[in-house]
């Protein structure tokens, strides 16, 4: 038996000395001169299978847009987009093999919790990072290549409280609903929370829900029961669509007020002629006047047989347009053709953090750490149509 | 390096397919393994993100490795003393009853996860400092624990105690006449399994950057399953097995593009229908041992 067992032992050593070896012969590539004969590799990581795949959807065509649009504008890009599934796993595999593969920047991940796993890698690795959507408190200072074009949820929430507290002043007893089990959901509740203490209304009763959860009626029951006149959802586009649905189907006629995973015309089909009159604060409305934002509508509505473009396609567009934008900007002044790859990042992201920005957002420039100041938010009432089909969000003076 | 990085997860699924392995090994159905690396998980990200004397203490501004060891050894009491408490009872029952009792394990975890403040709840824990520079250090940090875990499971094989494990699984009356204490030899694959899940959970932890309560859920007790069943059950090759090739095959299908997934879910599909035992079985290995006489020496944990 002693002799049967002796090889295994060598066995195993000898593996753990060719991953030894392994180890220490990985180059880290990123002393390569970049190589611009194709376009200027960028890469994009989006969440285009998992639960979360209906935002990288909305992303894609955003970036495939933008694509379409700058082509001649800026200097040539060849995008790369890697799916990024909606796991940390997948997201932190799509940087490491985008940043392997040469990118000069990269745009993503869909997911804030992705982008906890994944920044760090692009940070370590000096690789500009754009992130087209992730609003958790904290994403910039992940550290000093990670910026943001999607406005943290700290900025844009409150503004629909204050929005619901002007339209109707006489409002005291507010209820909070949230779904308990996602981040996004979590962390937007407590900003709501807090802007309604802002206000002086203590939630009379906080709520919580799974992101799965098909029936709410323990909740709205517990709820209604406190006579709330005031009704604070953050939730994701299927379960706080279910949510409002099952509300005023149980009789609740007072105020609603949503979050900003909420923002997407999704919802019509869900709630109906029950989505009428909920409030929300967005960071990009189709409404807005401006040259490149009537292109961009213009452009997804021939893309997409005539939709209004959503929130997540726009500030896809944005970031892909910062990093063309600002790559356009340093190849004007210091030609990044044949530098090595790791001084043209660095410079790119000095750039970038530098530049202002005309997109369909409006004006944005960002702070020295990475966060995205934007000029404009907007609050839009839903209003749907007779028959409850279709339906619009209507910016709010 | 993103194919280092591609090793480590590899490893660290082979990781937990064993943990899956060791209470199968003996008869028992037990999903706990997430839960077990989610509290491994908790444990190195919040001693590492809380205790700012431990990170302080690091060179260059990495981790420092005694560190990591105090979370593993931390890690592992912590599983193992839970492991104990809750094996006893939940060990009394069997196959489809034990994998439910499990699963609510899982499930009482995440829950308590997310609700508790420390945990930091559905965001989680974000910011875990890193005690390698780069995938290198993490994959001889896992190739160590792996080739540790391999030999210890094959070790087990030709011990008292893994033959208890084996004839339980044959037939646990007939054992438990011989005068095998069943009862304990079921707790100790347990706890052995749970040590392995909290050892995984503290590397995962600081190679992902971040934990939160999505890591180690249900859908992780079936796919840590999924490596088993695919790799087979009957010797400790076969999850390691499943572990390695379900773990990486997702990432190398990436030139497929939008069908990979596809692939993925087929190849889960057409496994078990061509080889019900898995890949591996004693069977293939003694045949393999024939054809190649010289490699037999080896001895991959065949039975005789």
């Amino acid at each position: 038996m002693q002799f049967r067992l002796r090889p295994l032992p060598r066995l195993l050593l000898g593996l753990s000395g060719l991953t030894l070896a392994l180890a220490g012969c990985a180059s880290t590539g990123s002393d390569k001169p970049l190589d611009l004969s194709q376009g200027v590799p960028v890469g994009a990581v989006l969440a285009l299978t998992s639960n979360a795949n209906v935002y990288g959807q909305d992303q894609q065509l955003g970036m495939q847009l933008a694509e379409r649009w700058f082509k001649g504008k800026v200097m040539p890009i060849r995008l790369r987009i890697e799916d990024g599934g909606g796991d940390e796993q997948a997201a932190s595999q799509a940087f490491n093999l985008l940043i392997d593969a040469g990118v000069v920047a990269l745009i993503g991940p869909t997911l804030s919790q992705q982008a906890f796993a994944a920044d760090p890698i692009a940070q370590r690795r000096g690789v500009p990072v754009v992130a087209p959507s992730n609003t958790a408190e904290g994403i910039p200072q992940i550290g000093s290549f990670i910026s943001r074009v999607s406005a943290s949820s700290a900025v844009i929430a409150p503004l629909s409280i204050k929005a619901a507290l002007k339209r109707d002043p006489s409002i005291r007893r507010a209820a909070v609903f949230f779904a308990q089990d996602d981040a996004y959901s979590s962390s937007e509740a407590a900003i709501f929370q807090s802007a309604l203490a802002a206000k002086g209304l203590k939630p009379v009763t906080v709520q919580r829900t799974q992101l799965n959860d098909q029936d709410f009626q323990n909740q709205i029951t517990a709820a209604l029961r406190l006579k709330p006149d005031l009704i604070v959802i953050s939730a994701q586009a299927v379960d706080g669509g279910n949510l409002i649905r099952q509300l005023r189907e149980l009789g609740y006629k007072g105020s609603i007020v949503v979050g900003n995973g909420m923002n997407t015309p999704n919802i019509y089909p869900i709630c109906q002629a029950y989505c009428d009159g909920i409030l929300i604060a967005q960071a990009y409305s189709p409404e807005l006047d401006s040259a490149i934002n009537k292109a961009f509508v213009t452009l997804y509505k021939e893309a997409t047989g005539g939709a209004i473009p959503p929130q997540l396609s726009a500030q896809a567009f944005t970031a892909y347009q910062v990093v063309a934008e600002a790559l356009t900007r340093l190849n004007r002044h210091t030609p990044i053709n044949g530098r090595p790859l790791i001084e043209v990042r660095q410079e790119l992201m000095q750039e970038l953090l530098s530049g202002r920005y005309d997109t369909p957002l409006g004006a944005i420039a960002f702070t020295p750490e990475g966060e995205v100041v934007q000029e404009r938010f907007h609050v839009a009432e839903v209003q749907m149509e007779p028959g409850g089909r279709s339906g619009r969000f209507a910016l709010l003076e | 390096m993103s194919d280092l990085s591609l090793l480590v997860q590899m490893g660290l699924g082979a990781l937990l397919a064993l943990s899956v392995y060791l209470p199968l090994r003996c008869g028992q159905l037990s999903l706990a393994t997430p839960g077990f690396y989610a509290i491994g998980g908790y444990v190195a990200a919040l001693l590492s993100t809380r205790w700012p004397a431990l990170a302080a203490a690091g060179a260059g501004g990495l981790y420092p490795l005694p560190a990591l060891l105090l979370e593993m050894v931390l890690a592992v009491g912590l599983a193992v003393g839970l492991a104990l408490l809750i094996g006893r009872p939940v060990l009394k029952l069997r196959g489809i009853y034990l994998a439910i009792a499990t699963i609510a394990l899982v499930e009482i975890l995440r829950v308590v996860n997310l609700n508790a403040g420390w945990s930091g709840g559905a965001v989680g824990i974000f910011a875990i400092p890193q005690p390698f520079d780069g995938p290198g250090g993490y994959l001889v940090c896992t190739a160590l624990l792996l080739a540790l875990c391999c030999w210890f499971c094959a070790r087990l094989e030709q011990t008292r105690l893994g033959r208890a494990m084996a004839a339980i699984r044959e037939d646990e009356l007939a054992t438990r006449c011989m005068g095998v204490p069943t009862a304990q030899v079921a707790l100790s694959a347990f706890v052995l399994s749970a040590a392995i899940a909290a050892l995984t959970g503290v590397v995962a932890a600081h190679f992902l950057n971040t934990w939160n309560a999505r890591q180690g859920g249900f859908d992780a007790s079936i796919t840590t399953l999924a490596f088993v069943v695919f790799g087979g059950s009957r010797t400790w090759l076969g999850p390691v097995l499943g572990g390695l090739v379900l773990t990486a095959l997702p990432e190398l299908l990436r030139p497929v593009g939008d069908l990979r997934l596809i692939v993925f879910g087929l190849v889960i599909l057409v496994g078990p229908i061509l080889a019900p035992q898995g890949l591996i079985t004693p069977e293939r290995l003694a045949a393999l041992a024939r054809a190649f006489p010289a490699r037999a020496a080896g001895g991959n944990g065949v039975r005789r």
